[in-house]
């Protein structure tokens, strides 16, 4: 084999206390597709990111054709011949295809010469076997074409080494067919290509190599031949269980909601499921999943367009969250700084936002004295450490803002609450803490629907585990059956037992 | 047939159609209305008008195309055009070429200065502009020696010339310097805006402001540019408002920045940039001002009603462009890509793993 064009040498990376990246190697060599691999939170995006220059790496080093490179910013990596390609591709909607293609082209000197751009950007898409029209604006091109766009880009700046970051997660099976064409033309002209996917039938289809990381490390690189879907699986999984408070084996009480068939056009289609007093029900899948938008289509954020939500023996339409909070559903949001949370406000504030109507006095005005009884209770009960229920929210720690979140959505009485990434971003202890609060509201006879990344979190606190892959419903396995195997396979659309196992 | 409509007019392009058709309708509509109306004297105030609103325009769509604002425009022309008939006042001996390029200059400062705050204080530009469009008017009242006033018996003759006479006439109509100055900036900047690096990437980072950023695109010096640009146009802008109208109060051209930006908007400039024209601002400032020195001769209407009724017209336009604009970019536009033929058989048996 040639000499590798890029090689990655012991690259860490961390955020606080989160190690992103630890003490990882690779190498590209022209002409492979290189797939990388790993559940959420591996290190997949810190590595992309650093080797783009969004992020810069702890310790270790990059070398480029053998020399060590300094990555300082997105131009520096371009200069170096490096590109990423988005999910959501990067397109100047007003500009049209060939303009995209060269603006940020600093050769091309400051008068635009419209013809030669338009021959360029057509001799470009010629080149990849590719019909589009040059002078026509980026704006409503399909993704793929804006897709094919981003790659006319970074072959006109002679990308050495391309990263594709899931870039077939919104496309359709025919448009993958023609990415992956282009994908391989482009390898065949000595393009080495970073290629990120959490599905695993295009990456055996695709790659050359294949690399999985865990946990922020490297676990293994093996050629396309020698590697099966058991063999991948098994190097994904198997994260080190952090100390938990497992799910307390609890009565499971009466029948609180039952979904049938809820779907909503291009985003989740035919999910099914019920809910029970006192039993924690995980949402797990990967990212795409849409498990999100299942917990903002029951919350009304963004109702689903057909299927049955029936609590109650009653069929409820959710159309907005102030009606799915009277019919006693509560939603957490997995972003608490953006829109769970209002930071500047106090700890009291935030509680009763929702509920604000009950904390009036006749003539309409909000009563002090009762906004913060009830924050002093949510903060003794779920023990939010500060000096005072005033303290504005910002100046918490991570796990204390998610206990005031859930205080806001308690304070709600739901029947149903619904948990999207209770414990992202916080730290063991206060991991620990709240996995027993949500103990404790199973107990007390809540039906809890919790959406995590985490998968030795979702296996030990839930009774049975919903996995949904890219908006389909692959099975619910009763906590028994439930390993990390198992969810995995089916999260990444083996086939497995996609049997309703109630 | 309607491919080949659609590749040679766009939406943006039947909006401006629409435009030239909407004025012609108000033209002929006031026509039957106002006596006198084609006269050459009405001809020449509505140019000279339009003129001004036209230059000051120019420069505030540069600003918006990259999905910012100035506010201060109004109190650009008002500061620099008391300025230099102030400067005049005083120094009646100075070069006609010297007296404009002053203007410029110092609309190009303060331009700086708006610019400076927004780019690398990453102040939103609303805010900035807000501040400044107080202070440079309160500049302007403070500023020292003399009368308060500017007035036309001060002033050297050649600038009271230069707003009366004709450069050249098409028939009975004369074509005043400032109209002509006007149309000279407006062929510049349409030149600017769509064979230039440098305007191109205007619409580049309205557009999509996050990409520019991760594409390298130096947006801040591009928006500093912007707004250099756009106060050295209100700089013109205030030099022709001195040799349109002579006598000055500190509230001159006040509240001309919203004109400016109703004409801009009217015209198809999008407030969240990226999109817009040239011709389409122009067309813009002449739709508004016609209607608006129509409607002040038009005895049917109280002159109350006039700011109401360019409001509701501001208000049309932006619907129409939310509403129908949106949906024939829809029609027009839903390609998607074409290479040659896969063998579809093969991929749908592989699209459905698990049936």
């Amino acid at each position: 084999m040639a000499e590798p064009i890029l090689e990655i040498r012991h690259i860490s990376k961390s955020f606080d206390t989160i190690q992103a990246l630890d003490d990882v190697s690779l190498d590209l060599y022209p002409g492979e597709i290189h797939a990388l691999m790993g559940e959420n939170g591996a290190g997949k995006s810190t590595l992309i990111k650093v080797m783009t220059g969004v992020y810069h790496a702890d310790e270790g080093e990059m070398l480029l054709d053998g020399k060590p490179i300094r990555v300082g910013n997105s131009v520096e990596a371009q200069a170096y011949g490096i590109a990423a390609i988005y999910q959501e591709p990067m397109i100047y909607p007003d500009l049209n295809v060939a303009e995209n293609i060269f603006i940020t082209h600093r050769s091309r000197g400051p008068i635009v010469n419209w013809r030669k751009m338009h021959q360029d950007a057509e001799k470009i898409l010629a080149k990849l076997d590719v019909k589009l029209n040059v002078r026509e604006p980026a704006r409503g091109l399909t993704l793929a074409a804006q897709q094919t766009i981003e790659i006319a880009k970074a072959i006109s700046l002679h990308v050495r080494v391309l990263i594709m970051d899931e870039p077939t997660a919104s496309l359709s099976a025919h448009e993958v067919e023609q990415l992956f064409k282009l994908t391989r033309s482009l390898r065949d002209q000595g393009v080495s290509i970073l290629f990120i996917s959490h599905r695993m039938e295009e990456v055996f289809e695709i790659a050359d190599r294949v690399t999985i990381f865990r946990d922020g490390r490297w676990i293994s690189t093996l050629p396309r031949a020698e590697i099966t879907r058991e063999r991948a699986i098994h190097d994904m999984v198997g994260r080190k269980i952090e100390e938990f408070f497992a799910k307390s084996k609890g009565q499971r009480g009466e029948l609180l909601m039952s979904v049938r068939g809820l779907s909503k056009e291009n985003v989740f289609s035919d999910v099914s499921f019920d809910v029970y007093r006192g039993e924690v029900l995980g949402f797990a899948g990967l990212v795409g999943s849409r498990r999100t938008d299942v917990g903002l289509a029951l919350f009304g954020v963004e109702p689903a367009d057909s299927g049955e939500i029936i609590l109650d023996g009653k069929v409820e339409r959710i159309r907005c969250p102030e009606q799915a909070l009277r019919v006693g559903v509560a939603y957490m949001t997995e972003d608490r700084r953006q829109i769970g949370l209002t930071m500047p406000m106090s700890i009291t504030s935030n509680v009763t936002l929702p509920m604000l109507h009950q904390y009036l006095s006749r003539i309409g005005l909000i009563q002090r004295r009762g906004e913060e009884a009830t924050a002093e209770h949510y903060r003794e009960r779920l023990s939010i450490r500060t000096p005072s229920v005033r303290q504005p929210v910002a100046m918490l720690s991570g796990g204390n803002q998610q206990k005031v979140m859930l205080s806001k959505w308690l304070n709600t009485r739901p029947q149903i609450l619904i948990l999207d990434e209770p414990t992202r971003g916080i730290d063991v202890g206060a991991k620990a803490e709240v996995h027993q609060i949500i103990n404790e509201l199973a107990a007390q006879g809540l039906g809890i629907i919790l959406i995590s990344s985490d998968m030795p979190e979702i296996i030990a606190m839930s009774d049975r585990i919903l996995v949904m892959r890219e908006g389909r419903q692959m099975g619910i396995f009763p906590r028994e059956e439930a390993t990390q195997e198992i969810i995995l396979a089916a999260a990444m659309g083996q086939d497995g037992d996609t049997a309703e196992a109630l | 047939m309607m491919e080949r409509l659609k590749r040679y007019f766009r939406p943006e392009q039947l909006r401006e159609l629409s435009l030239v058709f909407l004025i012609a309708l108000i033209f002929l509509f006031f026509g039957t209305q106002i006596e006198g109306y084609f006269s050459p004297r009405i001809f020449n105030r509505v140019t000279s008008d339009v003129a001004i609103i036209a230059v000051v325009a120019i420069g505030e769509t540069l600003v918006l195309l990259t999905r910012n604002f100035d506010l201060s425009v109004g109190s650009i022309v008002g500061l620099t055009a008391f300025a230099v008939g102030k400067l005049l006042t005083f120094h009646p001996d100075m070069l006609p070429i010297v007296a404009l390029l002053s203007a410029i200059g110092l609309g190009a400062a303060l331009g700086l200065l708006n610019g400076l705050l927004v780019s690398f204080g990453r102040v939103p530009s609303i805010i900035v502009t807000l501040g400044t469009m107080a202070i440079y008017r309160s500049t302007l009242v403070a500023y020292p020696a003399g009368t308060k006033n500017v007035v036309t018996n001060d002033l050297p003759q050649w600038i009271l010339d230069l707003g009366r006479v004709q450069l050249f006439s098409i028939g009975e109509f004369n074509i005043r310097p400032v109209v002509a100055g006007a149309l000279v900036m407006f062929v510049i900047f349409q030149l600017v805006t769509s064979y230039l690096r440098f305007g191109r990437r205007l619409y580049a980072i309205g557009s999509n402001p996050e990409a520019a950023r991760i594409g390298g695109l130096p947006s801040e010096r591009i928006v500093l540019s912007a707004f250099i640009l756009c106060g050295a146009m209100a700089g013109l802008g205030g030099f022709m408002f001195l040799v349109r109208y002579g006598d000055l109060t500190p509230a001159a051209a006040q509240g001309m920045e919203l004109q400016v930006i109703a004409a801009a908007v009217v015209g198809g400039v999008s407030t969240n940039g990226g999109s817009g024209t040239m011709i389409g601002a122009l067309l813009g400032a002449l739709m508004i001002n016609l209607l608006q020195q129509s409607l002040l001769r038009w005895l049917v209407i109280s002159d109350f009603w006039v700011d109401a009724l360019l409001g509701m017209l501001i208000l049309v336009a932006v619907t129409i462009d939310a509403v129908i604009i949106n949906r024939l970019r829809n029609i027009w536009s839903q390609r998607g890509l074409e290479t040659s033929p896969v063998d579809e058989k093969k991929m749908i048996e592989e699209e459905s793993p698990d049936a």
